[in-house]
């Protein structure tokens, strides 16, 4: 890979912004879950 | 018939995913770390647009995973319809979002690569607008679950919306073929087999693999939010029905 390509900033972004947003959606399941699996516990156990 | 039964039963799905997830991750790793080391330093740069093909290992990979998320969308909203089974609609709903994400991403990587490549970031060319045409179905498909209270209700109208909107996939798969567009039409999944270079279709397809695997192991922790979510609500319901 040539990083002194005129065109290497546009593959940079591709790239940069690809993995933002695989990670944010990786990290919004992780934590959705965390949030449900907390939630149920205390559901399930107050009978609320 | 029993053994759909079977594997469709929330709790018998949470444990298989619970067993499949750890290898599941571990291949989506190994998969994506291969995929990216050959499509950023061992692939050659293209003899016309140099530097810039390396975009197309992200752009295609997320465009094909936004038509194949739609369309098994389309295929659970069916069996909802059909069996009635409540796990199909939990499953199309839970893969919602990462169809959309990737279908953004298609259309954002592909932009970025129209700049240098065509001299715009935008074109309302035929397979453009298609893919914009997906963004707006799973924004819509979103939309409706959203805006029903009853969940029942809101199922209904986004199985609709899954199934017209499956029209959508053809098109954006042949715009290429029927309209006259500026985008190139298709080099790896055509009749004739594939008109890339192996030095190029490796990394391409190790790069789809890797998607792939991701939206599995994302799409299976999904479902299993989507079952958790269920049980809390019925849970309410009970305690609110007991007093």
């Amino acid at each position: 890979m040539d990083t002194t390509s005129p065109h290497f900033a546009y593959v940079l972004a591709s790239y940069v912004l690809s993995g933002a947003v695989l990670l944010g959606l990786l990290l919004w399941t992780v934590v959705r879950k965390r949030n449900l699996d907390a939630e149920a516990r205390r559901v399930l156990k107050s009978g609320e | 018939m029993q053994t759909f039964e079977i594997l469709a039963n929330p709790n018998f799905f949470m444990r298989v995913a619970r067993a499949i997830l750890p290898w599941g991750w571990a291949a989506t790793v190994i998969t994506l770390g291969a995929g990216l080391y050959l499509a950023l330093f061992t692939s050659p740069a293209d003899y016309q647009q140099g530097e810039t093909v390396r975009i197309m290992y992200v752009h295609v990979p997320a465009a094909w995973m936004a038509l194949f998320i739609y369309v098994l969308m389309a295929v659970s909203s069916a069996v909802a319809l059909i069996f009635r089974h409540p796990l199909a609609d939990a499953a199309a709903k839970a893969a919602a979002p990462f169809g959309a994400a990737f279908c953004f991403l298609s259309l954002a990587t592909g932009s970025i690569w129209g700049k240098p490549m065509w001299g715009t970031w935008w074109v309302w060319d035929a397979r453009l607008t298609s893919m914009f045409v997906l963004m707006l179905l799973y924004l819509g498909y979103m939309a409706v679950w959203r805006a029903f209270d009853d969940p029942h209700r809101a199922a209904g109208l986004a199985r609709v919306v899954a199934l017209v909107g499956v029209i959508n996939i053809p098109i954006v798969k042949f715009s290429v073929d029927w309209w006259n567009t500026l985008h190139q039409p298709a080099s790896v999944v055509k009749m004739s087999g594939p008109a890339i270079d192996p030095a190029m279709l490796w990394p391409l397809l190790l790069m789809a693999l890797g998607y792939t695997l991701l939206f599995i192991c994302l799409h299976l922790m999904a479902i299993g939010n989507e079952i958790t979510a269920r049980k809390i609500r019925a849970a309410r319901l009970r305690a609110v029905g007991a007093h």
